[in-house]
């Protein structure tokens, strides 16, 4: 769908002026935008990867893993996949390809599923198998989160990779247990640190703790972790949901408590305050926050070349009220805002594609995958 | 009839109240227990902030959940009283419990599991507030002196 506008006008005026895409400190001019959808009718589409510069990977909280090869849907899923627990907010979650995907065929997928032993009860899992043609093999459960839940929600369930090729993996707080979040015995509200194979890197923070730490754990405090981004230098950035307003942007450290739920922006559902704090000594503030809730569900940062002027900055979707907010950084500092494609409704994920164009999905049971690109027009 | 509106009104009041300061004092336990600064400052100006909030600014107004719970409550209560010789007081003690009890448990089938009022996480939780509709269902079964609905 082309944008095409009277602010088309006043559009081409900056341009001429120079005041378009392209300088860095100026709001982007959604002219030179086209947006096309590539499919619909996904079911709950929740995460993408690409394993190639025109291939990747989608997934369905439904429990398919679905692929795109050049644009184009391939009506059929990929095998192999395992069996989830589609309730809630539980499901298929992330699917992230192996740094050396091109080599080793590795992907990597967090999901729910029923504990083999209590079924009334669940468990995020996260599992390393290869893609062999259209189907799944070689798998191997890398993590289980642990005690299991009862509750289908606040699963966190995102992946990234830091430079040194250790995995990191984002834990909700499974909504009521929020209180574990502080307690670092378990996986609740917690970022975990693993390598590949499902063991423990041994600089984790917490390996030496005698206190009964787990030492799988990087950071804790957490509420509902959605959005994982890795700059180039390693810095981490988690967003997370918060209950009513209080939805946070962290820069993660090593060993960090993030105060959730004894310091908190947000109040929770039922109107009541969670917490009447929201600093406390030994505990991390949000580099931003937001009241109202935004919603956040994914972030990424952006290194294409297509828009020269995002370069650099940090893309999150949101659910609420459904957009893509632009944060401009400084030294770790988010110093501007920008609310891009406000016309899909809530936008469940986004990525960029090797070509620099960015790829949305949108939520719920007739979800689609919208690609971002610059007005051809203007190439 | 006033009087009996003013009773129900009352025993919504009560079971509110205890619903409510229940919560606040649920999380500013929790709080205290891991050597957050609650004094006594922070506990009334918390608890009056959830009065409000939990009436107004929440998903669903604790008071109209309560009253609606109450109202469906007590009619039944009135209608077996029809045939039952307990004492009102206990009968709508009992029908007040049944209410809150009903809230709180059938919520989360609703919503996942999902506890939406964070006191009635714990089955403790679960008995206080039943206990607390038992109370407000005691006043209203004793006001006006002949009891609940005539």
């Amino acid at each position: 769908m082309k944008l095409i506008n009277l602010r088309f006008v006043c559009a081409s005026l900056l341009f001429c002026s120079g005041l378009v895409v392209g300088d860095g400190d100026l709001e982007t001019n959604i002219d030179h935008i086209e947006y096309e959808t590539l499919a619909e009718g996904l079911d709950h589409p929740w995460s993408m990867t690409f394993i190639s510069d025109n291939e990747m990977l989608l997934t369905e909280l439904s429990g398919n893993l679905r692929r795109v090869s050049n644009g184009v849907l391939n009506p059929t899923p990929i095998t192999g996949v395992p069996e989830v627990l589609f309730a809630g907010q539980g499901g298929l979650s992330e699917v992230l390809a192996d740094p050396d995907f091109a080599n080793n065929g590795l992907l990597y997928l967090s999901f729910s599923a029923s504990d083999a032993e209590q079924p009334k009860l669940n468990r995020l899992n996260v599992i390393q198998a290869r893609l062999e043609g259209n189907a799944l093999v070689d798998h191997k459960t890398i993590f289980q989160s642990d005690p299991p839940r009862k509750t289908a929600a606040h699963y966190g369930a995102r992946l990234g990779f830091l430079p040194d090729g250790t995995l990191l993996i984002t834990s909700g707080d499974g909504f009521n247990y929020r209180e574990k979040a502080q307690v670092l015995d378990n996986h609740f509200g917690k970022i975990l640190r693993l390598n590949t194979d499902g063991t423990i890197p041994a600089d984790n923070p917490f390996v030496s703790n005698s206190k009964g730490a787990l030492p799988e754990i990087w950071s804790y405090g957490h509420r509902n972790l959605q959005g994982l981004a890795i700059a180039d230098d390693g810095t981490v950035f988690e967003h997370e949901h918060g209950p009513q307003g209080g939805d946070e942007l962290n820069l993660i450290a090593p060993g960090k408590n993030y105060g959730w739920p004894a310091i908190t922006y947000g109040v929770d559902y039922s109107g009541a305050m969670i917490s009447p704090f929201t600093e406390q000594p030994g505990m991390e503030q949000p580099l931003k926050y937001w009241v109202p809730s935004i919603a956040p569900s994914s972030m990424m940062f952006y290194r294409g070349d297509m828009f020269p002027a995002w370069k650099g900055s940090l893309f999150m979707s949101a659910l609420v009220p459904g957009d893509v907010r632009r944060l401009e950084l400084q030294d770790n500092k988010v110093i501007n805002e920008e609310i891009l494609f406000t016309e899909f409704g809530r936008i469940r994920n986004i990525i960029a594609a090797p070509d620099g164009s960015l790829l949305l999905v949108t939520d719920g049971d007739n979800g689609k995958l919208i690609r971002v690109s610059r007005n051809r027009k203007e190439l | 009839m006033i009087k009996q509106i003013q009773a129900f009104l009352i025993s919504l009041a009560i079971a509110t109240f205890l619903l409510v300061t229940h919560t606040t004092a649920t999380n500013l336990i929790w709080l205290s227990s891991i050597n957050m600064p609650v004094d006594f400052g922070v506990v009334v100006s918390t608890m009056a902030t959830d009065l409000v909030g939990m009436n107004s600014r929440g998903a669903f107004p604790a008071i109209g959940l309560i009253f609606v719970g109450l109202l469906i409550a007590f009619i039944a209560a009135r209608i077996i009283s029809i045939w039952s010789s307990l004492n009102k007081a206990y009968l709508y003690a009992l029908a007040g419990g049944a209410a809150l009890l009903a809230i709180v448990v059938l919520m989360p089938l609703a919503f996942y599991h999902l506890d939406l009022i964070a006191g009635a996480r714990t089955l403790g939780g679960k008995v206080y507030l039943a206990l607390a509709g038992m109370i407000a269902g005691y006043y209203f079964g004793g006001h006006p002196k002949k009891g609940g609905f005539q």
